[in-house]
């Protein structure tokens, strides 16, 4: 049973993962010793939640078998909408930020239901919403970011606030991050609906016919997905103090890309909590390392990709030997 | 035996297409009742309006002797229904002890909904228990993933889990479809202990010498209605396929007719 278990641990796709995150991190620090500086860690560490908890929501969806591009548009119009009715609407920051939650709500919801009961795949719908929630900020915002809001608010600091350890700086941000990661892990491993989003990715015919009620499992998983990424834009704009109608551009690739390099399979009944939180480490550290080690900018996306493919490859090699046909 | 499910008249029509056209048909109790008929005579629709994925358009299902409806798959469990589907009744991903569990899962606090924690370790301890009894525990854990196992494994295992909810009638929709010869006998003899252990069985397939072996009983269907129901101890191997065949001339020419359109 021990030597079992041991070689059941190595098969996991986190402990793949982990492995490569502790050397690309050891790479990294030989190559410059800039790298684990406060300075380093703090700009590491501010990033990282913002995306990370998008993936988080991903990581759910993707374990049901759908996922969702949208996440990045959703990522500028929560806070864009929040900030101009606070800054030309007069609203409170509190009220504000309800209502915008409330559209994020709904483009989620609206996600959850052409994919689930009108039959679109989640590829071409979440495809128009990006398009649809980033025109609609463009035009709320007229194509300009919004003034710099210095107003102070106890949610401010709640959501974007910082302090000091030792002399590396912590974000709020990753305090929450951390909390909702153990909240999708317990969901995802422990809770009976974690049992039916895996059953659902996995075979969701069988997951029906067990009386799984699966749209509906779906649609929850769309909204969560949509408001996560709301509350990470409107952390990030806290955080920067304003507003912009592109934020987030892209983030919908990047953040797939953090879950699929973590061990979740794109193709649903495989998710891994534990591999996306390492998979968003290893982005940011490579994207950050990469600057600090001199590869010239233009170059840069060359790495990313590669060592993302890299990845993948030994993913399909475990998955490969462990499976039955 | 008493008699575990009784239709009566039942119709399903798909468009102008009427799949089913008046079936009758009584289930005993502990007995193999193989389902035969070529493609298209209404086994599979039957099937579904008892497992509760088709609505009826008509009859009615009578189970231990009070009259129902069965709206969906889950109230079909409910009635102590369960039914297997060819290859698609398990998640691969899933744990065998997660999917024999799965929809009906063990949990320690009830009040947090579908977020109540999984007692995990009842699943593992009653699923090895089952495991056990059935007696494919050999070198299976309860802990492995259903994609690990051979496709005879597969097929105990959903049927363990059929009779682990003591359904009364577990339905069988041709279990041995993708199985090399040593996991179907596996799966026959299972279906044999399954009728021993006090369960009835619909049998789905298109294997007479299948039908010879295990069941105790034949229903014929043909063209959405039920053409033959014999006991198998009175026919043989040559008559039954005659009948499905479509023994008389009539109908004979009907079907290659139909053949012809397509």
């Amino acid at each position: 049973m021990g030597s079992g278990s041991f070689s059941s641990v190595l098969k996991k796709p986190e402990t793949t993962s982990f492995i490569i995150l502790v050397l690309v991190m050891v790479g990294f620090t030989l190559a410059n010793d800039r790298f684990l500086s406060p300075l380093n860690i703090s700009n590491l560490l501010a990033f990282m939640p913002e995306l990370g908890i998008i993936a988080l929501g991903m990581t759910l969806l993707l374990t049901a078998g759908e996922f969702d591009l949208s996440v990045g548009a959703v990522f500028a119009l929560t806070p864009v909408s929040t900030l101009l009715m606070v800054q030309n609407g007069g609203l409170s920051l509190e009220l504000a930020l309800v209502i915008a939650f409330a559209a994020t709500f709904l483009v989620g919801a609206l996600n959850g239901f052409l994919v689930t009961k009108v039959g679109i795949s989640s590829f071409l719908v979440t495809l128009s919403m990006l398009l649809i929630v980033r025109g609609t900020t463009l035009v709320l915002t007229q194509g300009f970011p919004l003034n710099s809001w210095d107003g102070d608010n106890w949610l401010r600091t709640a959501l974007a606030g910082s302090f000091y350890i030792g002399t590396v700086r912590i974000y709020a941000s990753l305090i929450w991050f951390a909390a909702l990661g153990l909240l999708a892990l317990y969901v995802l491993n422990v809770a009976k609906v974690g049992n039916w989003i895996t059953a659902i990715g996995s075979n969701r015919s069988a997951a029906v016919a067990r009386g799984v009620p699966a749209d509906k499992v779906k649609i929850w998983l769309f909204i969560a997905t949509s408001m996560l990424a709301g509350l990470a834009g409107v952390i990030s704009s806290l955080r920067i103090a304003s507003a912009s109608p592109v934020a987030g551009s892209q983030y919908e690739l990047e953040v797939i890309a953090m879950v699929v390099v973590g061990g979740t399979a794109l193709t649903g009944g495989r998710g891994t909590i534990i591999g996306t939180i390492i998979g968003v480490l290893m982005l940011r550290i490579i994207r950050n390392g990469i600057v600090l080690v001199g590869v010239p900018g233009l170059a840069f996306n060359i790495f990313v990709g590669v060592i993302i493919l890299a990845m993948l490859v030994l993913h399909a090699r475990f998955n490969k030997s462990s499976e039955r046909k | 035996m008493p008699e575990v499910m009784k239709l009566e008249d039942i119709r399903k029509n798909f468009g102008s297409i009427q799949a089913l056209r008046g079936v009758d048909l009584t289930v005993n109790g502990g007995e193999v009742l193989a389902l035969l008929g070529d493609n298209g005579a209404g086994k599979s629709t039957l099937i579904k309006t008892i497992s509760g994925i088709y609505p009826i358009d008509g009859g009615q299902i009578t189970v231990a002797g009070k009259p129902v409806r069965i709206n969906s798959p889950r109230e079909a469990m409910d009635l102590g229904i369960e039914t297997i589907h060819q290859d698609t009744s398990l998640a691969p991903d899933l744990s065998i002890a997660r999917n024999l569990f799965l929809g009906r899962e063990p949990v320690t606090i009830p009040a947090l909904g579908v977020f109540a924690p999984l007692d995990l370790k009842r699943l593992k301890a009653e699923a090895s228990k089952l495991l056990r009894r059935v007696g494919i525990s050999k070198n299976l854990d309860a802990d492995a993933p259903v994609n690990s196992l051979s496709g005879g494994e597969r097929q105990s295992i959903a049927i363990s889990r059929a009779m682990q909810f003591s359904a009364s009638l577990i339905i069988l929709d041709e279990p041995t479809n993708n199985l090399g010869v040593e996991e179907t006998n596996g799966v026959l003899r299972f279906i044999r202990e399954v009728r021993d252990a006090g369960h009835s069985v619909i049998y789905i397939t298109h294997n007479i010498h299948h039908v010879m072996n295990v069941a105790d009983r034949a229903v014929v269907m043909r063209h959405g209605r039920i053409v033959a129901d014999l006991m198998i101890r009175d026919t043989d191997l040559l008559s039954l396929e005659a009948i499905i065949m479509g023994a008389d001339a009539a109908t004979l020419a009907a079907g290659l007719k139909h053949g012809k359109q397509h």
